[in-house]
């Protein structure tokens, strides 16, 4: 049992972190945005670095603290889908980017106008679905990540990964989930402390107030657990019962910090010209997919109380 | 970073709950319904402590030059964690071997350490801490209870409150005030109070907890030798902030959550309740809570492990335990509904030791205080 970074797992990260504030980071999600491009330039980059394969080549875990990094700093990007999710399913991690489809799931897939590898959770199996990227037409959503329709055929077809495949895609998704929704909570929860330190009314700053410090303090106990969640049930290889708790706490941290945060933060929060919105609003879509919350935790009572349970 | 058990803190942990098998009477549940406090579990603690002491178990993270074997924070919180899950066998000695026992290593005299320690860890002795006053709960700092500087005594003047533990105990660690003058931290000392002193009353507080769980203890003149301070005089609050820090997360709350929570679960299973979809969400939600706080306690004990002074994150920790054992409380007695009512039952026994959670070793809003301060580093002003 050890918190710290060992010697290798803080070289990765330093170098991550460089990387990352070089060519991520909120004034560039903006723009993304304003285009709806998912960045490719970065994924090369990571690509090039050998951080998108760290799953296979170090373990999941180092994966994890890639994806929790990356969202932390806005990337926009199939991260958690490429770096994580791919390598638990297939022997060869795409060089395309990654869309996570569920087969009965009719609302719009993050990345999937840009993905050129589908993963469907179809039940038991998961299923590979090859596509030209660019092919499946943009959704037009104001939620962080750049989102796209995949038609029902689409999610019906593709080759069957085997036997377990697909409570292993979910189990991977799930764990991806909590630390993208970790990472956004994070910097979302550290822009609003920021802000607040500075921002003065009544001639004091807002963040010295009693009311609004336990509110942020709340806060930062819930991301700090759902970071410990998250990397925990990486380190165990993305169990069941781990991934449905990282998941679920996870989800409802970010609601709690949505809420918050743009209580705390006032009108600027809901401009374009202040960061929170770039963390917060992804935080909608993340908490929401795969069921949200409430999905989550009744997988939780399945994997741990119900008759059979492991 | 890595997350798993050693094999040694494993197999500590198997030999451990075979111990507890075996040792623990089959009338524990009953022994166990009232708290650490109560008469049956104060007295239950003395045999079970001595057991614990026999293997070496009992205060085993203490340095050997104390009796103990020097072992890992990890195995010490595995001990915590298995005890505290199913009730608190060792009543109040927890609190000695927690935190008493090592301040006294810290701040003690040669002769302090021989009259305390090794009763302690023999398992013999029961304390309570008189810190709170009727004038000084949260804002601990406030305390008046005066002790005046005769000869080679202390006078001590004065009451505390809430004192767990106070008809049972053997000994108590008490603040007191020696220089009123002094700013609002100084002037204040710590003594090590035999309870049989002549000039010690104690009431019990009747209430709806359990027994035995507050008193009030009133001071009238007590002669204090001086030789029973710990640490300099006027300086007694670094002992006791020095003392409490790592200890602050102390008892396990998320442990006996955990298996309280996994007790409803499996009532719910036999009565039908987790087909309802609405149950399974509030069950798994509360799961939820009582593993952050194990992931938070788990960083404390790390940092300990590292040897790193303490942070911040024993306030997260203890924020989320508290949450975790109100949560799961109130769950109990939400699905078994009025059923709950009747005392002693299932959920009324949970729920009344959860109750406190947020009020019992410092309010929840002094902890969130320290977060904001400290931890986001928030203005004043």
């Amino acid at each position: 049992m050890d918190f710290e970074l060992d010697g290798e797992q803080q070289a990765i990260l330093d170098s991550v972190d460089v990387l990352l504030s070089l060519r991520a980071g909120p004034e560039r999600a903006i723009a993304l945005a304003a285009k709806g491009e998912l960045d490719h330039d970065l994924a090369r980059a990571l690509r090039e670095a050998g951080f998108l394969s760290l799953a296979t080549e170090v373990g999941p875990l180092e994966a994890a603290l890639l994806v929790e990094r990356a969202a932390r700093a806005a990337a926009v990007l199939d991260v958690g889908a490429r770096a994580l999710v791919a390598p638990a399913l297939l022997r060869e991690v795409p060089d395309v980017p990654v869309a996570l489809v569920h087969a009965d799931g009719r609302g719009p897939v993050r990345h999937a106008a840009f993905a050129g590898v589908l993963l469907v959770a179809d039940g038991a199996v998961a299923r590979l679905v090859r596509v030209e990227p660019g092919s499946l037409a943009p959704v037009r959503s104001g939620y962080g990540d750049p989102l796209g329709f995949v038609p029902e055929a689409l999610r019906r077809s593709g080759e069957a990964l085997g036997a377990g495949s697909g409570e292993r895609l979910l189990r991977w998704w799930r764990l991806a989930l909590a630390l993208e929704l970790s990472g956004a909570s994070t910097a979302a929860l550290a822009t609003t402390v920021a802000y607040l330190k500075q921002r003065r009314q009544f001639g004091r700053a807002i963040g010295s107030f009693q009311a609004v410090q336990h509110r942020l303090a709340r806060c930062a106990i819930r991301t700090e657990a759902s970071r410990w969640l998250a990397l925990e049930a990486a380190h165990h290889g993305a169990p069941g019962e781990r991934v449905a708790v990282a998941a679920a706490h996870a989800a409802d941290t970010a609601a709690q910090v949505f809420r918050e945060t743009h209580q705390l933060s006032g009108a600027i929060g809901f401009t374009r010209e202040h960061d929170l919105h770039v963390f917060s609003m992804r935080l909608q879509s993340l908490r929401l997919e795969l069921g949200g919350s409430t999905a989550h935790a009744r997988a939780i009572t399945a994997e741990r109380w119900a008759e059979g349970a492991p | 970073m890595e997350f798993d058990w050693s094999p040694q803190d494993e197999a500590h942990r198997e030999e451990l709950r075979r111990f507890l098998d075996e040792t623990l009477p089959e009338d524990w549940e009953t022994i166990s319904r009232d708290g650490p406090g109560s008469d049956a579990q104060a007295g239950f603690s003395r045999e079970f402590c001595a057991r614990m002491a026999e293997r070496g178990w009992l205060t085993q993270h203490w340095p050997a030059a104390y009796g103990g074997s020097d072992a890992p924070p990890w195995r010490h919180a595995i001990v915590g964690e298995e005890l505290w899950a199913i009730g608190e066998p060792r009543g109040p000695q927890y609190m000695n071997v927690n935190w008493i026992g090592p301040a006294i290593m810290e701040f003690g005299t040669e002769e302090q350490k021989a009259q305390h320690l090794p009763r302690i860890s023999r398992g013999e002795v029961i304390w309570c801490q008189g810190f709170s006053e009727p004038e000084a709960g949260s804002d601990l700092v406030a305390l008046r209870t005066r002790a005046r500087r005769e000869g080679d005594a202390y006078v001590v003047d004065g009451s505390k409150i809430w004192t767990s533990y106070a008809q049972h105990a053997d000994f108590c660690i008490l603040l007191v005030r020696t220089d009123p003058e002094a700013g609002r931290h100084k002037g204040i000392s710590v003594l090590l109070v035999p309870m049989r002193t002549e000039g010690i009353t104690v009431r019990e507080i009747p209430s709806v907890v359990g027994e035995r769980y507050f008193h009030e203890v009133f001071f009238d003149a007590v002669r204090v030798p001086v030789s029973c301070r710990l640490g300099p005089e006027n300086e007694g609050w670094n002992v006791v902030t020095h003392a409490l820090q790592y200890e602050r997360v102390g008892a396990a709350r998320y442990a006996r959550a955990a298996l309280t929570l996994d007790r409803l679960a499996e009532r719910a299973r036999e009565r039908g309740w987790l087909e309802d979809p609405h149950v399974a969400e509030r069950l798994g939600h509360a799961r939820t809570l009582v593993e952050a706080a194990r992931v938070l306690t788990y960083r404390v004990i790390d940092q300990r492990a590292h040897g790193k002074p303490p942070s911040t994150d024993t306030q997260l920790a203890r924020v989320a335990g508290t949450d975790a054992d109100l949560a799961v409380g109130e769950l109990a007695l939400e699905l078994f509904g009025q059923e709950g009512l009747a005392y002693g039952s299932f959920a009324d026994a949970n729920f009344r030791l959860a109750m406190t959670a947020g009020v019992a070793v410092g309010a929840t809003e002094v902890q969130l205080n320290l977060i904001a301060a400290r931890h986001l580093e928030l203005p004043r002003e």
